[in-house]
């Protein structure tokens, strides 16, 4: 430990430690521009120059790289500091008049104007995104290029670098934002877009997955994250005040061990890009009902605001009218016979949404086939919404173009459609449109179902027991099907199935034990010739191989004695319980000695 | 040649190579220093030993080309030994007559002498010129007698010796202390104590630790280092393997410019040559003492001068600065401890160690010491290097040594220390010249460059001139430097154009302020000094170009007119005639006119009249 003066006041400091370190937790500011907490300081922009008497004469130096000493005597703010602090600051200014930081930092200083000839530049020449590159990226695909006033960040020869990794590092320390990464690299950056949003917003490679997240922990995309690609980085260290990255995760299979599994594992909304018909993709106004959902959210994109897309694709302008169009890909025979269920309701709430939020003047057409509001309450929403003035149009919208036949459609979304009750063709001029897509099973659940052993329905949603008694159970004792994935189906719905499910669970439980029925399957051992043919045909998976004896073995817990095996096992080896051909034998000799008893 | 392996061995060698060398025997040296090999030194030799063969003289007579002597003025130089008859500005033409008359006969030639422009004698010998009469010359003084490829020439003046007696008599610390006591101060530009530099970095933690030269000299108009490696490279290397020795290095490295192709081509045979001799690489004369130096050639930035920027080349890296504030002794090449000295310096240390640290203290004043080369130019009618003990004072140096100002023009200023040194005007001219005295007159020692200006001289163009370059040398890392310079040359350039204003001067210094005390490195921290120093001692020329838009001096074509004096024309027409814009009107023996419309301002007419009737207005 080292003691020396900070502005008069004795201070203890680490030996080593820089003054700006050192000031920095006695609560002295000291401003900077090129240190940052990740990188080697430079000292390049000596904006963080401080006095330090040494006993004989003072000096000034930066304080981000001096080294502390015993004895010294530092002063952070004299006047001639301050004066020296403020020549720099009025230089860069000079360099970047026009730059919205420098001019912030100009005024931080009190500087109005420069009393210098004014340039046109950008770039304050700081050094932090080659050194970002170079020290941390271990990359250098851009460095510091000539001399003198003829110096600049550049990348070798003025040639897009392939050496880039295209990380953005640089442009995120930049603090001028004149860092382009399209400038710098050969390949075109991908924005890494948040799924929770729905892609309507990017994110970091670390990131919050989402507002509600339990546990509220932030997350690194292992894809994205360079330091798990190449080892360097790491930045993020630095940062975590908590110290609560550990960049060496390694993933982890847990092995749980329990008496009974819930599958609740939801839907996958369909994605209305093959349907050319409606322009999704081509047309950056039209939206799933999904991104309408995180447009009109208060922790969205937009903080809740409802906002569609300008000439450059950014969320700023709000709708003046939106088509809100039923039934994409349910109901239809192309697609899915199915009901999705939830749309028709979503859709009065998202006009609701825009009436309220935007303001009443904005028009909303649904174009509807039938409007299904079964629940609770629902009709008298529909019946409020009308009252409302909102528009609805019976008849499926046909197809969604940009092309103006009349001055009215110019700069429009056109849904194109048949009002079915008036039998009239019609052409509706909207600013955007909220495409209600289909529910469907999610894609991974036939792997899934295999694992668990739950089928699927011709729709691909997993298969109940029995519609009416058992809609919750599965054909796997101990497995049970909660929420969307059994079928579409709205939150009371799916919060009702998942009460029950956890019911019939807790009842497993509580009894601690497992009836199960006597008349199953046993695999004679000494029989079997271990052709596995069984194993195939249980509809259970309750058959297993035991390598050891070479003979196939039933899972009494898992059998439900249907008798696939017995039925087809080429050795006769397996046989049902209290149904082998003995009891049958002696059953029939017991019916025919019945029988000739009474003498028929 | 068989190594060398023991004091004796070296001992032996010696005295017979001095054997070999009759005193009396007829020696001709040439210098082929760069001034005198750009005024065709090559030609003469070529003449000369064709003449001396013609006339059967080969055995008699040693012809010897050697390196810089110093007085560039009048070259290509040729002294003839054992006389020591000296011949400036010998011709090819020259040389059948050198040749009939010296060589053969002995007799000296008068008209071919020196001629003394101040007492307009012809001056027989060397020593008498009063160019180097009033030198002390210990550093460069053999260079007239060693040809720089020979290493047995620098052996016959006693080369060596003082690596011998360091190797064999003395400690580590005891080079150290006889280098500290002394006085012996970096002669680069910092002025830092060598001794300490050296013990600082022999006590610095680390295995390897590195010794160099830096031979990256880049002031312009200095070129002193450059002569020294040119003419003397093994008394350097013989610098730098004491140092090696002192602060316990076995590797060492000299940074050298490679626009000094002559100093890169004699230093790497010194080298080899100092190698074949076991004077250098391993085991050195048998001591056990490892050292091996390798040349790194660098690209010519003037930034590179600097230590770390010098190492950061030297590694690999572009030669950019770093902060000092761990020090390159304790952390430099390679992170390593690493001592930097500059080619003059390291050819200073045989010296004190062969004469004594006491006898070498005993030159120079109370805190710089020895001797200090200058390379005097400008508005000088003697330039060349000239090597004056500390504390010669610059009316010495200037009037004495170089002879004053040619043309019956005034004196004006004294520019010191290179790009970034200070301008001294003529009340300062007694000053005698050291680390502190120039320091407190806001200039330099720097390497030594000496540059004389005379009345035609604008000092706001000076500092104009000197900003520019230091603008483009900059290697533009840090704000103040690179952002103020650029500034400093603005506001300069406009007020050389006429465009000054009221504050001009203030705004000057108080950026000045700034850039000196905030820049990462000492070529900012001095840059400002051509324009503090010229606005301290020429304030009123910065004032007449401001608010009286009139430079003074003629220079700033903006500010100026030519008009002839109708009273002092006599009508010569040497100017009507040499006008190349023909801007000029006027009939023989009768007051001449300017067109200012056609004048360009070229100065021609100004420099002919021979009345000075062209004056500046």
């Amino acid at each position: 430990m080292v003691t020396f003066t900070l502005n008069g006041r004795q201070v203890e400091a680490e030996e080593g430690s820089t003054i700006l370190e050192v000031a920095e937790t006695y609560n002295v500011k000291i401003p900077t521009l090129c240190n940052h907490k990740a990188l080697e300081p430079a000292g390049l922009c000596r904006l963080c120059t401080v006095e330090v008497y040494d006993g004989r004469r003072t000096r000034f130096v930066t304080s981000c790289n001096y080294p502390v000493w015993g004895g010294m005597e530092v002063k952070t703010d004299s006047e001639d500091v301050i004066r020296h602090r403020k020549m720099i600051v009025e230089l860069l200014l000079a360099r970047c008049p026009n730059n919205e930081f420098v001019k912030g930092l100009a005024a931080e200083f009190g500087i109005e104007a420069t009393r210098f000839k004014l340039e046109e530049d950008d770039c304050v020449l700081c050094g932090l995104c080659v050194r970002m590159c170079a020290e941390r990226m271990g990359v250098s695909a851009i460095s510091m290029t000539g001399r003198g006033t003829d110096i600049r960040v550049e990348t070798p020869f003025q040639i897009k670098s392939d050496a880039c990794q295209v990380c953005g590092a640089c442009e995120s320390v930049c603090p001028t934002g004149r860092i382009d990464v399209r400038e710098i690299a050969k390949y075109e950056p991908r924005p890494l877009l948040s799924d929770w949003e729905v892609g309507l917003q990017e994110r970091g490679a670390a990131y919050m997955p989402f507002p509600q997240a339990v546990p509220l922990a932030a997350v690194i995309d292992g894809e994205a994250c360079a330091h798990v690609r190449t080892g360097n980085c790491g930045v993020c260290r630095e940062f975590c005040e908590a110290g609560a990255i550990d960049l060496d995760m390694k993933e982890e299979i847990i092995e749980v061990e329990v008496g009974s599994i819930i599958l609740a594992t939801g839907y996958d909304l369909m994605d209305p890009s093959p349907m050319k018909q409606y322009g999704y993709g081509v047309y950056p106004n039209v939206f799933t009902s999904l991104e309408f959902e995180r447009l009109s959210n208060a922790t969205g994109p937009t903080g809740g605001v409802i906002l569609i897309r300008d000439e450059n694709g950014e969320l700023t302008v709000p709708p003046k009218s939106v088509a809100i169009l039923h039934c994409i890909g349910s109901r239809d025979v192309n697609h899915h016979e199915y009901c999705s269920r939830v749309c028709c309701m979503y859709a009065l709430k998202y006009g609701h949404l825009i009436k309220e939020k935007v303001g009443h003047e904005t028009k909303v057409y649904n174009f509807y086939i039938d409007l299904r509001c079964f629940g609770k309450g629902y009709e008298e929403f529909y019946r409020r919404l009308q009252e409302e003035g909102i528009t609805f149009i019976r008849g499926k919208a046909a197809e969604i173009t940009d092309q103006a036949i009349t001055p009215e459609e110019e700069g429009k979304l056109v849904v194109i459609g048949e009002d079915t009750l008036l039998g009239k063709r019609l052409r509706v001029p909207v600013d955007a449109v909220i495409l209600c897509m289909a529910m469907e099973a999610r894609s991974d659940a036939l792997d899934v179902g295999r694992i668990f052993g739950v089928s699927q329905g011709a729709d691909g949603f997993f298969l109940e027991e029995h519609p009416k008694l058992g809609p919750l159970n599965t054909a796997t004792d101990g497995v049970f099907i909660a929420g969307a994935c059994q079928g579409p189906k709205d939150i009371p719905d799916a919060v009702s199935q998942a009460s029950g499910a956890a019911a019939k669970s807790l009842a497993l439980a509580t009894l601690g034990k497992v009836l199960v029925p006597s008349t199953i399957s046993w695999i004679d051992p000494n029989i079997c010739a271990g052709c596995q043919t069984c194993i195939g045909l249980c509809p259970y998976t309750a058959i297993e191989f035991d390598a050891r004896r070479g003979v196939s073995v039933v899972n009494e817990a898992l059998c439900k004695g249907c008798g696939s095996c017995a039925g087809f096992c080429p050795s006769g080896a397996a046989q049902v319980r209290h149904f082998n051909q003995k009891q049958i034998f002696a059953e029939l000799d017991g019916v025919m000695d019945a029988i000739s008893a009474v003498g028929i | 040649m068989s190594k060398l392996q023991s004091q004796k061995d070296y001992e032996d060698f010696r005295d017979q190579v001095k054997k070999e060398r009759d005193p009396e025997r007829l020696l001709v040296s040439i210098c082929a220093g760069s001034g005198c090999g750009a005024y065709g030194t090559e030609e003469v030799r070529e003449a000369l030993e064709q003449e001396v063969s013609k006339n059967g003289l080969k055995q008699k007579v040693e012809v010897k080309v050697t390196g810089c002597h110093g007085f560039c003025e009048q070259g290509p130089i040729m002294v003839i030994h054992p006389q020591g008859i000296f011949y400036p500005k010998v011709k090819p033409a020259d040389i059948p007559e050198i040749v009939a008359e010296t060589i053969v006969k002995g007799e000296v030639i008068k008209g071919k002498l020196y001629k003394d422009p101040v007492s307009k004698k012809r001056i027989q010998k060397e020593e008498d010129i009063p160019f180097y009469k009033g030198q002390h010359r210990i550093v460069f003084g053999n260079n007239g007698m060693i040809d720089p490829a020979k290493i047995d020439d620098y052996i016959a003046v006693d080369g060596y010796s003082a690596l011998v007696k360091v190797l064999f008599s003395m400690s580590p610390e005891e080079v150290i202390s006889a280098i500290k006591e002394s006085g012996l101060r970096g002669r680069g530009a910092g002025g830092f104590p060598t001794g300490i530099k050296w013990e600082t970095c022999r006590k610095a933690h680390g295995d390897i630790r590195y010794v160099m030269c830096n031979a990256d000299e880049g002031d312009p108009g200095a070129y002193m280092d450059r002569s020294l490696l040119e003419g003397n490279p093994q008394s350097v290397l013989e610098g730098m393997i004491i140092g090696a020795y002192a602060i316990g290095s076995h590797d060492g490295f000299i940074y050298v410019r490679n626009e000094y192709p002559l100093a890169v081509k004699n230093i790497g045979i010194a080298i080899k040559q100092a190698e074949e001799y076991g004077l250098l690489g391993k085991n050195i004369l048998g001591s056990g003492f490892d050292f091996t130096v390798k040349i790194s050639r660098g690209g010519g930035a003037f930034i590179c001068g600097e230590s770390t920027a010098l190492m950061r080349s030297l590694e690999g890296q572009v030669g950019r600065p770093r902060a000092k504030y761990v020090h390159t002794v304790d952390k430099g090449y390679r992170d390593s401890p690493s001592t930097l000295n500059n080619v003059e310096t390291w050819a200073n240390v045989p010296v004190i160690i062969n004469k004594g640290a006491e006898w070498y203290a005993s030159l120079g004043t109370e805190r710089s010491k020895g001797t200090k080369v200058f390379s005097l130019v400008g508005k000088v009618r003697n330039t060349g290097l000239v090597e004056v003990p500390m504390g010669a004072s610059l009316r010495t140096i200037i009037f004495d040594i170089g002879g004053g100002i040619p043309k019956k023009r005034k004196f004006k200023a004294v520019q010191t220390g290179g790009p970034s040194g200070g301008c001294i005007p003529e009340d300062l001219l007694d000053l005698p010249v050291d680390y502190q005295r120039l320091a407190e007159v806001g200039s330099i020692m720097g390497s030594g460059g000496m540059i004389v200006m005379d009345q035609d001289t604008c000092m706001v163009d000076v500092a104009r001139y000197f900003l520019d370059f230091l603008q483009e040398e900059s290697c533009g890392q840090c704000v103040p430097c690179r952002e103020g310079i650029k500034r400093l040359l603005e506001i300069l350039t406009d007020i050389c154009a006429g465009n000054g204003k009221e504050g001009d001067i203030e705004l000057l210094e108080e950026l000045a302020g700034t850039v000196s005390k905030l820049s990462l490195c000492a070529l900012g921290g001095t840059a400002p000094n051509p324009v503090l120093s010229t606005i301290r001692y020429f304030r009123k020329e910065y004032e007449a170009h401001i608010y009286d838009k009139k430079c003074p001096s003629g220079v700033c074509k903006e500010l100026f007119y030519y008009e002839i004096d109708e009273k002092k024309c006599n009508g010569c027409h040497v100017c009507f005639l040499r006008c190349p814009q023909e801007a000029i009107s006027g009939e023989k023996k009768k007051p001449h006119t300017i067109d200012q419309e056609k004048c360009i301002k070229c100065s021609i007419c100004y420099e002919s009249c021979k009345v000075d009737a062209v004056a500046i207005k």
